[in-house]
């Protein structure tokens, strides 16, 4: 699994990484900074977790 | 309307007093009925069911702002061209400048002086031992920290709440409640004229850096006052009705109250909850600019559409059990803030104004008790409180 981060919409709420902070980050700008290219199986809930709490819909899961 | 015999319509008014009282059955049944409903008490469609108003909130390609996100056109026409009422990419340009402002990585400077306040104004009114939690808790620190930010003068800070309660009141129905309102609204149209103006707005308050993203061009100077009057409006009612809602039920159930008590970690996710289940924002309309298949029913290009947000979070389809205030829940996926394209640009300051306030409660009381019945505040598009008289025991006394 791969998640697409729009850096642009990205507006550093945060929520992605309080909910998986295994899959997400934030950079020093308090930008998203995906921690895996390619998500870990055993992440994967997380990440479609992560993504989902995102206000401004800036995180996608990839099939 | 003739649009399609096999629509699904609804008779319930969801403006009728009754059903502003207590929606969440109006909402239940419109839900129950169709992932899409057509109302016959006004020329709209509504959206009810979690996945539903998700996902048009996060459609803004079929379901527009750019014709206002209110019911009548009358008032639309006054919003068009504000960060509101703008689809891509205008609206990205202009919610840039109040982002900017609102990232939570600004914010978290803000938090320890938030705090401070806060912890001020909950010590003032737990030494009375008895107040109103709506308008001396709930009321004061988000009037004052956001007027201090946008860098408004402190005469006329007064306007603010009813300004903004009127502003988003004239979402609603153009009715004699409406005409009610209009003193109040047309005055604080004549206020936010006045401080949409560099002079009158401290240097460097988040007021200022519109205009100075004028001066820089970033955006056209036609749309400062209506950028400004974003900040104006946005955070006031509705955070004071999310802090009230939150309060009521720490006074309603000693349960919650000792189990946050015990574990301030739940402060956050209690927050959540409450905007959960009381949503401060009802709903926001869209325009359909296609026909748009909601779920298997078609809602006919040129509808408007009321994105039911507060209906949304009591979906028994996504949430479990959704009337049971559950403070484990942690429901950060509700859309009381909204979602995507026009998702709240300030919930980073509404989580540090509640989240601060409650902690300062909590950590300053043992017991709270309601000490009347609390007072509904009427009002077509934001839920809150009128009145939530409160007993309490300073911690260390009881």
């Amino acid at each position: 699994m791969q998640v697409h981060a729009d850096r642009d919409r990205c507006e550093g709420h945060g929520l992605c990484a309080d909910v998986a902070p295994e899959v997400y980050e934030l950079d020093d700008d308090a930008v998203v900074v995906l921690r895996h290219d390619q998500v870990p199986a055993e992440l994967e809930r997380k990440a479609e977790a992560g993504a989902r709490v995102c206000p401004v819909a800036a995180l996608r899961v990839l099939p | 309307m003739t649009s399609s015999v096999s629509a699904p319509v609804s008779d319930v008014d969801l403006f009728a007093p009754d059903v502003l009282a207590d929606p969440y059955a109006a909402y239940r049944e419109l839900r129950d009925t169709a992932p899409a409903v057509r109302l016959s008490t006004y020329p709209i469609w509504v959206l009810t069911r979690y996945e539903d108003v998700r996902a048009g909130l996060a459609d803004w390609q079929s379901f527009t702002s750019a014709q206002g996100v209110a019911l009548t056109d009358e008032m639309n026409a006054p919003m068009l061209g504000g960060v509101l009422a703008t689809d891509p990419p205008e609206h990205d340009v202009l919610r840039s400048v109040l982002s900017e402002k609102l990232a939570p990585r600004v914010l978290a400077r803000l938090r320890a002086d938030i705090a401070q306040r806060a912890d001020a104004l909950v010590a003032q009114v737990v030494a009375r031992g008895s107040f109103d939690a709506v308008t001396e808790l709930a009321q004061p620190l988000p009037v004052d920290v956001v007027a201090d930010l946008i860098g408004l003068p402190l005469a006329g800070r007064e306007k603010l709440l009813p300004g903004a309660d009127a502003t988003f009141a004239s979402f609603g129905p153009l009715d004699e409640r409406m005409q009610a309102r209009m003193p109040v609204f047309m005055d604080y149209l004549g206020y936010m004229q006045s401080v949409s103006d560099p002079s009158v707005l401290a240097p460097g308050s988040w007021g200022a850096a519109v205009f100075d993203a004028v001066d820089a061009g970033r955006i056209p100077a036609e749309t400062a006052g209506p950028l400004l009057t974003a900040y104006l409006v946005a955070g006031m009612d509705t955070t004071v009705a999310a802090i009230a809602a939150y309060t009521r039920h720490l006074a309603e159930d000693p349960e919650l109250f000792a189990t946050l008590k015990a574990d301030p970690s739940l402060i956050a996710s209690g927050f959540e909850e409450a905007l959960r289940i009381e949503s401060p924002v009802l709903g926001f309309f869209r325009n359909t600019t296609r026909d748009v298949d909601v779920s298997g029913v078609v809602v006919p290009a040129g509808s408007r559409v009321l994105l039911s947000n507060a209906s949304a979070n009591r979906d028994e389809r996504h949430y479990a059990d959704p009337d049971r205030f559950d403070v484990r829940r942690n429901p950060l996926d509700h859309l009381a803030f909204g979602y995507a394209t026009h998702g709240c640009a300030g919930q980073g300051l509404a989580r540090i104004e509640a989240q601060s306030l409650i902690g300062s409660l909590l950590r300053r009381v043992d017991r709270i008790e309601l000490a009347g019945d609390p007072g509904r505040h009427e009002h077509p598009v934001v839920r809150g409180l009128e009145s939530l008289p409160l007993t309490v025991v300073p911690a260390g006394q009881g």
